[in-house]
C-alpha cells in the first residue's frame, strides 16, 4: 500500500517535471544591449520550448550575486554573462566550462568574431570559455558642428597652420581640444573619477602616445616615456581644458556635459554614440561623430577594447539548455537584429551587414575601432590592477604625486601581481 | 527547603529552555561570523583559493599596518567620524532642542525629518552627486545665480572629504535629532521650573540642568552614530570611489577593496579585526564613563 | 521680607479654559497664608503666578509693592517648594543647596556658612554628599524645603509640600513648618487640599473653588462663619450637616426653623437678621460639634430627635450617623464623647446649641447674614 502510493507519487512528480518547460537562468547586467537580447527571446521559447529567465542587476551587483553561485557544486545560473575584467579571476578559479566540445559538435563557427574579441573574452590559453556578447571599444566622441564651422576653420588655421577637420593623429587631437577650449566651451571632458572610468579613458591615452601595459614577458611598461607623457596630457585635459570638477566624473557625467553641447570631444565608450542622437537626452543630436581614438600615425588607432562574454558556469544545472540559447543568441540571425536595435556587434559579418550599415552610417567607423582597438592585460587580478591604476592616476590629477612616480608605483604592483600570476617568470 | 533547591533547578532549567533558540540565533549570527573572520585573518584566505590551508599567523596584520594607504584610510576616517559625529550632533541637539519646545504640527516636523533617514545611501549619493554636478547641477547654479563662484565639489582634493561630510551630516543628523529628542522628552519637567527660581537663565538651565541630564542619551547616541560613520561605506563608493587621489578613501571602503577586487578575504578579516578593536576600546571608554555619571 | 498682593489676576490657558478668575487677594508681610480648596480649583496656578512659572493673563501682581506681572522668576527673590521636591537628580544634596547661591555670585564662603546653618536647622547634615536618588521622600523632602531656606528669600511659596509624606510625617512635618515661620517670620504662600493642614498652620486660610475666592479669613473665623455651604462642607471632619428647612413664623415676631418634624427656635439674637427670610425655604447648617446628649439652657438648646444608623468609635471620640426622627433628610453626623454608645436603629434624642446655627440661601448657597457668634 505504502510502496504503492509512493510510486505513483514518484511517478506523478516524474510527469510534471516532464510536463513542465525547461528553463535557463542568467544572471545579466541593467544596460541596453540586455533590453535587445529581451526582446528576442520569445523567439526563442518558440522555437525550442525553452523558456529563459533573465535576472537584470546593476554592474555593482553583479559579482557579488556570482562568485557564491560560481563557488556552489550546483548553482543557480546556466549562462552568466562575463565582464573582461573578471575573465582571468574566473577562469583561473576554474569556474567556467569548456565550451569546445559543443562547439565541435554543432560546427559553430568562432571564426567570424573580430580576433580581438575571442582574445579578450573568448579564449584563454587556447580553450574557449566564452562566446563575445557585445563590444564596448572607448573611441572618440567629436563636435561635427565645430568642425564645419567657417569661423573655426579660419581661426584654426591662422593659429595652427593647419585645416580643421577630424584629428587624424593624437597630436593633432591635442591640438584641436586646446583650440576648442575658449568662450565657455570645453575642448574635452574626461572621467576622472577612480577606479575605472579613469584608469579606461586613460589607457586609450597610452596607446595614442605609442605606449602599451606589458612587454611579452609582462615586464610593466608604464614609466616610459610614452606613459609620462600620457599622464602629463591627460592632466592637462582634465586640470586646463576639461570643465570644472571633471576629475570626479563618472561616465554618466561626463556623457551629460558633452550633451548638453558644453564640450567639443570626449573619449568613452561606443554605446554612447547611440545616446548622444536620443534628443531626450542631448542638446547635440546630429552634431556629434564617433571615430577610433587616433594614434602617432594616420590610421593607426588607439581605443581600448572592451567587452562583455557569454559563459556557461561550471555550476550550471543545465549546461545543454545553456548551449541551446548560446548558440541561438550569437547566431547570426540573432546577433544582426539586436545590433539593428542598436546594440554592439562582435562578429565581423555583422559589421559588414548591409542593412546595417544602411541604418548606422557610423557602424564603419565603429568597426574600424574594434579592428585597431588595444587590449588592456586580461589576467587574475585585472580588477585589482585596475584599481591601483585608478588610484595612483587620480592622486598624478589631483597633483599629490608627479606622473613619473605615479606610474612607478603602479608598476611595482603590477610586476608584483603579475609574478604572482605566473604571467612573468 | 529541598523542595524549594529542586524548583530553583527546574526553573533555571526552564528559563535556559526558553532562551535558549534566541541564544542559539545570536550565536550563529554574530558570534560566528566574528569567528569566521578572526579565523579568516591569520590564514592566506583568497576568493580565488577559498581554502584555510595555508596558516599566516600575524602576516595579513603586519601588512595591512606596514601598507601607508590603509593607515591613512585610518587616519582620514578618524577624521571623518569625529567631524561628522561633532557637526551632526552639535546641529541635532540645536534642532532637537527646538522642536522640544514646540506644540504643534509635530509629527509633521518629524515626518519631514524623518525623510533623508528612510532614503537607501546609494539613492542619497546618486542625488547628491547629481545635485553637486559642478556644472550642471543645481547647488552651482544657485551659488552663481547669487554671485558666487563654482564650488569643485567632489572634484578637489581639498572639497572633497567635507563634501562627502555635508552629504553625510544631511542624510544622518535625524537620526541624532530623533534620538536626542526622545532624551528631551523624557527629561523631568519640574528641575526646569525649581532653577528658574533658583535663578537661572535659560542658558544656564540648558549648562547645568540639560546637558548632564542628557550626558547618557548623548553618550549613546555618538557612540551609535561614531559606529555607523566609521562604516561608511556607500557614500563612498557612489560618489567619489576614494578619489579625488585618496581624498575620500575611507577605510571600509578600503576593506571592500581588499576582499572584492584584490580578492584577498584574509587580510580584509585583519583590517575588520584592526578596526574592531579600534571601536571596541572607543565603547569600552564611553561605556565606563557613562556607567561613572549615575 | 514682602507682602503679596493680587488684584484682579486671572489666568485663561490657550485653550481657552479659564484657570484663575480675577482673583484679589492681600497676603501681609510675614503672614503664613493657606490656600485651600479641592483639586482644579486654581490654588496651584495662583501660586505659580506669584513664582512666574506662569503668564498672567490679566490683573496685577504685586511682591513688596513692586509691579511683577513682567518679572523673571529668577528677579522675584522668591523661593518654592514643589510637591514633587523638583530636586536637582545630578548634584548632590549640598550642590542642590547652592545651586540658587551660585546662580546670585554669593560668596563661596557665605555659601558654605547659609548650608551649614540650613542644614543643622533641619537636621540633613549627613545627607549633604549624597544624590536625591539615596535619598527617602522625608529627606528629599527636607533638603527641598532647605534649598527655598538657604536663599532667605522675601516670601517661600510651598505647592503641596507634604501631600507625598505618610501620615506620621506629614503631622511632625506640619509643626516643623510652623515653628520655621515662627523663628524667620518670612511670609509664606502654602497650597493644600488638606483642611487640616489649613486648619492648624494658617493664620489667614483663602479657600478657593474653580478659580474664584470663596472665603479669606482666619482658620476659625472660616470654620465659625462659613460664607457659603461649600466652605461649609469643606473644612472640618466629618463636615457641617446641611439640611432643607425653613424659617417660619410663630407670631409675636418669634421665628423657628422647621425641618422635617423639628422647629428649632430661632435665638432672639438672630431674629432681626433672619425675619426677612421668613416663610422662605433655608439650607440648615449644624455643626457636629454642637449636638450634646443633655439639655442645657432651654432658650440656649433645642432637642433633635434621631434615629441611629450607625456609631464610628474613634478612641477619643465617637461619631453618631443618623437621621432625623421622621426618617427623611440626609444623614447627619454628630461628634460624641469616646463613652457614647448606640444600636443600630435606636432613637435618642441630642440636643442641638442654638447659637452656632448657620443658615443658607439654597438658591445662592451663601450663608444669610446674622450677628457673629454672641
Amino acid at each position: 500500500m505504502l510502496k504503492q502510493s509512493l510510486l505513483s507519487l514518484a511517478l506523478a512528480t516524474g510527469l510534471s517535471t516532464a510536463a513542465h518547460a525547461e528553463s535557463v537562468n542568467i544572471l545579466m547586467e541593467g544596460v541596453p544591449d540586455t533590453e535587445y537580447v529581451k526582446t528576442l527571446l520569445p523567439e526563442f521559447t518558440k522555437e525550442t520550448g525553452i523558456e529563459v529567465n533573465l535576472e537584470v542587476v546593476n554592474y555593482a551587483e553583479m559579482h557579488t550575486k556570482l562568485v557564491p553561485q560560481l563557488l556552489a557544486s550546483k548553482g543557480s545560473y546556466s549562462a552568466i554573462v562575463v565582464d573582461f575584467y573578471w575573465v582571468g579571476e574566473f577562469t583561473k578559479a576554474g569556474w567556467l566550462a569548456p565550451l569546445d566540445d559543443m562547439i565541435k559538435a554543432d560546427n559553430f563557427d568562432t571564426s567570424v568574431y573580430v580576433p580581438k574579441m575571442m582574445d579578450l573574452v573568448g579564449q584563454v590559453d587556447g580553450v574557449t570559455y566564452m562566446l563575445p556578447f557585445y563590444n564596448y571599444a572607448m573611441g572618440l566622441l567629436y563636435r561635427t558642428d565645430l568642425l564645419e564651422d567657417e569661423a573655426n576653420k579660419a581661426a584654426y588655421l591662422e593659429a595652427t597652420g593647419m585645416e580643421l577637420a577630424p584629428p587624424k593623429t593624437w597630436g593633432e587631437y591635442l591640438e584641436q581640444v586646446k583650440f576648442f577650449t575658449k568662450d565657455g566651451m570645453h575642448g574635452v571632458v574626461n572621467q576622472g573619477l577612480r577606479p575605472d572610468p579613469i584608469a579606461m579613458e586613460w589607457s586609450n591615452y597610452l596607446f595614442a602616445n605609442g605606449g602599451e601595459f606589458h612587454d611579452a614577458d609582462w615586464n610593466a611598461t608604464l614609466n616610459t616615456p610614452a606613459g609620462v607623457a600620457a599622464l602629463e596630457q591627460y592632466k592637462t585635459n582634465v586640470n586646463e581644458y576639461g570643465p570644472l570638477g571633471s576629475a570626479s566624473f563618472s561616465f554618466d557625467e561626463a556623457f551629460n556635459v558633452m550633451a548638453q553641447g558644453q564640450a567639443y570631444s570626449y573619449i568613452t565608450y561606443n554605446f554612447f554614440r547611440t545616446a548622444i542622437d536620443d534628443p531626450s537626452q542631448s542638446t547635440v543630436a546630429g552634431k556629434v561623430e564617433i571615430m577610433p581614438v587616433p594614434g602617432q600615425e594616420p590610421g593607426v588607432g588607439a581605443s581600448l577594447n572592451g567587452a562583455w562574454g557569454w559563459a556557461i558556469p561550471k555550476s550550471s544545472p543545465n549546461p545543454e539548455a545553456a548551449w541551446t540559447f548560446l548558440k541561438w543568441v550569437e547566431s547570426k540571425k540573432i546577433a544582426k537584429e539586436r545590433a539593428m536595435q542598436g546594440g554592439s556587434p562582435t562578429r565581423i559579418d555583422v559589421f559588414d551587414d548591409a542593412d546595417l550599415n544602411a541604418k548606422f552610417d557610423y557602424m564603419g567607423a565603429m568597426k574600424d575601432m574594434l579592428l585597431t582597438s588595444h587590449n588592456f592585460p586580461v589576467f587574475t587580478y585585472t580588477p585589482q590592477l585596475v584599481e591601483v591604476l585608478g588610484r595612483e592616476l587620480s592622486l598624478a590629477v589631483a597633483d599629490e604625486a608627479t606622473p613619473a612616480d605615479a606610474l612607478a608605483a603602479v608598476e611595482a604592483e603590477m610586476n608584483e601581481l603579475a609574478k604572482k600570476d605566473g604571467k612573468q617568470k | 527547603m529541598n523542595q524549594s533547591k529542586t524548583m530553583e533547578a527546574a526553573d533555571r532549567r526552564f528559563g535556559w529552555f526558553m532562551s535558549a533558540p534566541s541564544l542559539a540565533l545570536l550565536l550563529a549570527v554574530i558570534l560566528f561570523p566574528v569567528f569566521w573572520a578572526l579565523f579568516t585573518s591569520v590564514h592566506d584566505y583568497t576568493l580565488i583559493a577559498p581554502n584555510f590551508d595555508t596558516f599566516t599567523g600575524a602576516e595579513n596584520y603586519i601588512s595591512a599596518i606596514q601598507d601607508p594607504a590603509f593607515r591613512h584610510s585610518l587616519g582620514l576616517t578618524a577624521f571623518f567620524v569625529a567631524a561628522v559625529v561633532l557637526f551632526e550632533f552639535l546641529l541635532g541637539f540645536i534642532v532637537a532642542l527646538m522642536l522640544n519646545s514646540v506644540e504643534r504640527f509635530k509629527p509633521i516636523y518629524y515626518g519631514i525629518l524623518l525623510c533623508p533617514l528612510l532614503m537607501n545611501p546609494v539613492i542619497v549619493g546618486l542625488i547628491w552627486r547629481m545635485f553637486l554636478h559642478p556644472s550642471l547641477g543645481i547647488v552651482n547654479y544657485l551659488l552663481t545665480v547669487v554671485g558666487f563662484e563654482p564650488v569643485n565639489w567632489l572634484g578637489s582634493t581639498q572639497m572633497a572629504i567635507w563634501t562627502i561630510i555635508m552629504v553625510d551630516i544631511w542624510h544622518q543628523v535625524s537620526f541624532m535629532i530623533v534620538l536626542l529628542l526622545a532624551g528631551l522628552s523624557a527629561m523631568p519637567k519640574e528641575p526646569y521650573e525649581a532653577a528658574r527660581v533658583d535663578g537661572a537663565r535659560v542658558y544656564q538651565s540648558f549648562f547645568y540642568i540639560t546637558l548632564p541630564l542628557m550626558m547618557p542619551v548623548i553618550i549613546v547616541t555618538l557612540l551609535i552614530r561614531m559606529i555607523f560613520a566609521v562604516k561608511t561605506y556607500d557614500l563612498i563608493y557612489i560618489m567619489t570611489r576614494g578619489g579625488p587621489g585618496v581624498a575620500t578613501d575611507l577605510v571600509s571602503y578600503s576593506i571592500y577593496r581588499t576582499a572584492f577586487v584584490s580578492l584577498n578575504v584574509g587580510e580584509a578579516s585583519a583590517m575588520s579585526a584592526i578596526l574592531l578593536g579600534f571601536i571596541l576600546l572607543l565603547t569600552v571608554y564611553l561605556y565606563r564613563y557613562m556607567r561613572s555619571l549615575t | 521680607m514682602a507682602s503679596i498682593t493680587l488684584d484682579k489676576i486671572t489666568k485663561v490657558y490657550p485653550n481657552d479654559v479659564t484657570a484663575v478668575n480675577g482673583v484679589s487677594l492681600d497676603i501681609r508681610d510675614g503672614e503664613f497664608m493657606i490656600l485651600l480648596g479641592p483639586s482644579g480649583c486654581g490654588k496651584s496656578t495662583t501660586l505659580r503666578m506669584i513664582a512666574g512659572l506662569e503668564a498672567i493673563s490679566s490683573g496685577d501682581m504685586l511682591i513688596g509693592g513692586r509691579r511683577v506681572n513682567d518679572v523673571d522668576p529668577a528677579d522675584r527673590d522668591i523661593a518654592i517648594v514643589f510637591q514633587n521636591y523638583a530636586l536637582y537628580p545630578h548634584m548632590t544634596v549640598a550642590k542642590n543647596l547652592a545651586f540658587g547661591l551660585k546662580l546670585r555670585h554669593v560668596p563661596a564662603s557665605e555659601i558654605e556658612t547659609r548650608i551649614n546653618r540650613v542644614a543643622a536647622l533641619l537636621g540633613i547634615e549627613p545627607l549633604l554628599g549624597r544624590k536625591p536618588s539615596q535619598l527617602s521622600g522625608g529627606q528629599r523632602q527636607r533638603v527641598a524645603l532647605g534649598r527655598a531656606l538657604v536663599r532667605e528669600p522675601q516670601a517661600f511659596l510651598l505647592d503641596e509640600p507634604l501631600s507625598n509624606l505618610d501620615a506620621t510625617l506629614r503631622s511632625s512635618m506640619r509643626t516643623e513648618l510652623i515653628k520655621l515661620h515662627h523663628t524667620l517670620g518670612t511670609t509664606i504662600v502654602h497650597v493644600t487640599h488638606d483642611q487640616v493642614e489649613a486648619m492648624t498652620m494658617g493664620e489667614r486660610i483663602c479657600i478657593m473653588k474653580d478659580g474664584d475666592i470663596v472665603q479669606v479669613g482666619e482658620p476659625m473665623e472660616v470654620y465659625r462663619n462659613p460664607a457659603n455651604t461649600f466652605v461649609a462642607s469643606f473644612l472640618a471632619t466629618p463636615p457641617m450637616n446641611l439640611l432643607p428647612g425653613r424659617i417660619e413664623s410663630v407670631g409675636a415676631g418669634a421665628l423657628v426653623v422647621a425641618m422635617d418634624g423639628v422647629a428649632l427656635p430661632v435665638p432672639t439674637a438672630f431674629q432681626a437678621a433672619y425675619a426677612s427670610h421668613s416663610g422662605k425655604p433655608v439650607i440648615v447648617g449644624l455643626r457636629p460639634e454642637d449636638f450634646h446628649l443633655a439639655a442645657g439652657d432651654a432658650a440656649r438648646t433645642a432637642p433633635i430627635d434621631l434615629v441611629t444608623i450607625t456609631t464610628e468609635v474613634l478612641g477619643p471620640e465617637v461619631i453618631l450617623v443618623a437621621n432625623l426622627a421622621s426618617g427623611a433628610g440626609p444623614e447627619i453626623h454628630a461628634r460624641m464623647p469616646r463613652d457614647f454608645r448606640a444600636k443600630i436603629g435606636q432613637p435618642l434624642t441630642l440636643h442641638f446649641d442654638l447659637a452656632e446655627i448657620q443658615l443658607f440661601d439654597p438658591e445662592t448657597t451663601r450663608v444669610l447674614p446674622r450677628p457673629a457668634h454672641p
